[in-house]
């Protein structure tokens, strides 16, 4: 396959997992904020373009809802805001038209022209739930749409390659925005408490807080099945980042990265492979507590670091090849 | 039930009509259609254009139109449009095809010679005089970086359409010749497909030759011209500007026609004289590329250096013979409407055969007599740019207001080499679905020819119709539409 295409298929996976990463997590934000102190609100969306490493983006405009959200959401200038991604999304699948099937295609299109139709502005203002449920169905439903309708071929694996890197590091900062209410959790010493003392010291404030970022990832469900009716915060962080069954555990992510990267190598080893493995394997059989000790977001910042480093691999292996290059040309066929 | 033809207009004796004779009755090939469509009612049509309509969008069969470009996005602003095709095909018998097929292959085999002579050859019909070199030199299309690039069996034009129109008698004249990157064969093909859905019933009583096999026919001619040492199975691409140029759904169709990768000039790299394309599995050599790009953006190292939809180094790879470029470079030179004019003459120098398919009358302006000539009835000619394409800036004599005929002879005196002048052609006229009922309208023909070892001309082309009333302009980007063109295999069952 032309690399040029395969790079394109990996980013409309990417910016379609980035536009729906997004929405969740300026919706939880929004939700959870709705009954807080001024004080609590900066400091919560402030926190929020820190994670989406947007804060100098920003730059001095106002901290208070409507302007970050707008940023957020709706802001051209913005290179990840909600409508840029899917603007992005829709510019590579556009350009590998002929490698994608075309339900596909018009499941992107679809979303891209249906937010041209609407009036973001004023829904934000009014009542943003509506939008940002229907951007995250479109989101999943497009990924429902290339999983019934794209043969399993290198095009599927790039586009799902894309996605899975993508998603492994935006559920480490879903997990990052709570990162200060995680520490004071750990206190000074990184240690934790007990489990029946961390989940008495969480109050109920912290409790809607953390059921939020549950549902953000689609997991809530799933945890009270795994943890019954205890909220504890540490449980919800081995939850997002380590549970090896749980789709948008970072975890999960990685792994089914290494298939999809292992099946477009033929197993070949490579350093795409290799800081793969590495990331993967700091996250396999972890303890929870270990991480707290090492400083949970610091943590967090290194596996997405990592996970950076992983896509330039993969950019370098698959898509850019130069005369002289490291790779063998293959012979003509 | 209504006649739909009994308002009919042929138009005659001011034009040719493509059904209807002198006299009113239906022409020997057409009888078996117009016998089926007399038993159409409106509705029946109604219904059908609303297949034919869904049929095109559903398929995306759409060319981009840019109209007031504002920005560096309006790239992704230009409106993607149809090439509306007309419901009633357009039928050529089988000896008037016999004639045009001959034709245009005589004359695209005479264009190849030429060309090759002049930029890998000794210039023989610009030594003998059959052609002045500087008129050569002057063309817009001359590209001296040509020079000494070879293409095997001289296949030059790889791909050609050749513009033919009938005046008034019928006969078949060349308009122009297209040499460099002929579009519309995506329509010749998709036209058919639609129309065997649309109107079946009227391929059933006769034998319509297929066109189908263009997609095959034009991979074998590339192979053909790959370079000697390419061996077995040399690897072509088409090369495309990308996905905002008009002509890209073309460009994609005939990649997924051939089998055969769509690439840009960033997948392509040129190493050591080599063309590579890069792939997920590294760089992969290529043999043969047919370009959709014009010659200025085909190499920023030999031309326009701020072009990004080349490949630097192609050129040099070309000369070397590590890759044939198809078409080839420099063939504008010969599809300059006043080196058109020669081109009877260069049949006869390189083929010793008469030309089968006649010029339109054409008069070179740099010639004092002929230029007084013509500037004393300029509200009886047309008058063309030498070097434009798509019908821009036209003079149509008996249209023109007297300011845009002074235009025009200030234009002439100042540039007289950049103008030739021609005598007004009567389009022949077809019946045209307009509205609820069928008008003449003028109608061209482009057959395209393939050229590879040998030469081979697709049964009929694209018919372009004129759709807005006594419009003389054709052109896809002026308004135009299209009809399926159907050469029948044998005498029609009615004559």
């Amino acid at each position: 396959m032309l690399a040029r295409l395969a790079e394109n298929l990996f980013w409309a996976g990417r910016y379609v997992e980035r536009a729906e990463d997004a929405t969740r997590m300026v919706d939880v934000t929004y939700h959870t904020l709705l009954e807080s102190t001024s004080g609590e609100i900066e400091a919560s969306w402030t926190q929020l373009l820190e994670v989406l490493h947007l804060r100098a983006a920003y730059g001095e405009r106002p901290i208070e809802p409507v302007p970050v959200i707008e940023f957020l959401v709706l802001d051209r200038d913005n290179p990840n805001s909600i409508v840029t991604s899917i603007l992005r999304a829709r510019e590579n699948a556009r350009s590998v038209r002929e490698l994608i099937s075309s339900e596909l295609w018009a499941s992107i299109n679809d979303l891209h022209l249906g937010l041209g139709a609407r009036d973001l502005r004023q829904e934000l203002a009014e009542q943003p739930y509506e939008l940002f449920g229907m951007i995250r169905r479109a989101c999943m439903g497009i990924y429902g749409v290339a999983s019934e309708t794209m043969p399993r071929d290198d095009a599927w694996r790039f586009m799902a390659l894309g996605r899975v890197l993508e998603r492994a590091e935006m559920t480490c900062r879903l997990i990052d925005v709570r990162h200060q209410q995680l520490e004071k959790l750990a206190g000074p010493t990184g240690r934790l408490p007990s489990g029946g003392e961390r989940a008495r010291g969480t109050d109920r404030a912290d409790f809607h807080d953390w059921v939020a970022v549950l549902k953000s990832a689609s997991a809530f469900e799933a945890y009270r099945r795994r943890y019954r009716a205890s909220m504890d915060p540490a449980d919800v962080v081995e939850f997002l980042l380590l549970e090896p069954d749980l789709p948008r555990s970072v975890v999960f992510c990685l792994s089914s990265a290494m298939h999809q990267l292992g099946v477009l190598s033929h197993g070949a080893p490579s350093r795409a492979a290799r800081t793969l493995g590495r990331v993967t394997a700091s996250l396999q059989y972890r303890d929870v507590g270990e991480l707290f000790e090492l400083g949970l977001h610091d943590f967090l910042e290194q596996v997405q670091h990592r996970v950076g480093e992983v896509a330039e691999a993969v950019a370098d292996e698959f898509f850019r090849h130069h005369p002289g290059g490291s790779m063998q040309a293959v012979a003509t066929t | 039930m209504t006649a739909l033809f009994d308002d009919y207009d042929p138009g005659g004796p001011r034009f040719f009509d493509e059904v209807f004779g002198p006299t009113g009755e239906v022409r020997p090939h057409y009888r078996e259609l117009v016998a089926r469509l007399r038993s159409f009612t409106p509705q029946d049509l109604d219904r059908r254009e609303v297949i034919r309509d869904r049929i095109f969008r559903s398929q995306g069969i759409t060319f981009t139109v840019y109209g007031d470009a504002s920005g560096p996005d309006s790239a992704d602003e230009g409106v993607e449009r149809t090439f509306p095709m007309d419901l009633l095909p357009r039928i050529i018998p089988v000896d008037e095809w016999a004639t045009v097929e001959q034709g245009v292959a005589q004359r695209v085999t005479a264009l190849n010679r030429f060309l090759d002579d002049l930029y890998v050859g000794e210039q023989a019909a610009v030594n003998d005089g059959v052609v002045p070199r500087w008129l050569l030199h002057t063309a817009d299309g001359f590209r001296r970086e040509a020079f000494g690039i070879p293409v095997p069996h001289a296949a030059r034009c790889l791909v050609s359409g050749v513009d033919l129109v009938r005046d008034v008698d019928g006969t078949y004249r060349v308009l122009e010749d297209n040499l460099r990157n002929p579009s519309g064969i995506s329509y010749v093909l998709e036209n058919r497909a639609a129309m065997t859905r649309v109107l079946p019933v009227a391929f059933a009583q006769q034998r319509v030759r297929p066109v189908d096999h263009y997609g095959p026919s034009l991979l074998r001619a590339l192979r053909e011209v790959a370079p000697p040492a390419a061996g077995e199975h040399p690897t072509a691409v088409v090369l495309t500007p990308g996905q905002f140029n008009s002509a890209y759904f073309e460009h994609a169709f005939l990649a997924r026609q051939m089998g055969i990768e769509l690439v840009e000039g960033r997948d392509l790299v040129v190493d050591e004289h080599v063309v590579y394309m890069r792939t997920t599995r590294g760089l992969q050599r290529v043999d043969v590329i047919y370009r959709r790009i014009d010659d200025d953006f085909l190499d920023p190292v030999v031309f326009r250096p701020d072009s990004a939809l080349g490949v630097p180094g192609l050129l040099s790879a070309a000369r070397v013979g590590n890759v044939t470029i198809a078409n080839a470079v420099g063939n504008g030179v010969a599809d300059d409407k006043a080196v058109y004019a020669f081109v009877p003459d260069l049949i006869r120098y390189y083929l010793g055969e008469d030309p089968v398919l006649p010029n339109v009358d054409t008069y070179l302006l740099w010639e004092r007599e002929q230029r007084e000539a013509v500037l004393a009835r300029l509200h009886e000619l047309v008058v063309k740019p030498v070097a434009a394409s798509g019908g821009y800036g036209m003079l149509i004599g008996p249209h023109a207001s007297d300011q845009e005929i002074a235009i025009f002879r200030d234009r002439i005196e100042a540039d007289p080499r950049g103008y030739i002048a021609q005598e007004v052609v009567s389009l022949s006229r077809h019946p045209t679905l307009v509205g609820e009922g069928f008008e003449g309208r003028h109608v061209d023909l482009r057959p395209f020819a393939i050229a590879g070892e040998t030469v081979e001309v697709i049964p009929g082309g694209l018919t372009r119709v004129a759709l807005r009333k006594g419009s003389l302009v054709v052109n896809s980007s002026q308004g135009g539409g299209s009809k399926d063109t159907w050469v029948l295999d044998g005498q029609p069952t009615g004559a």
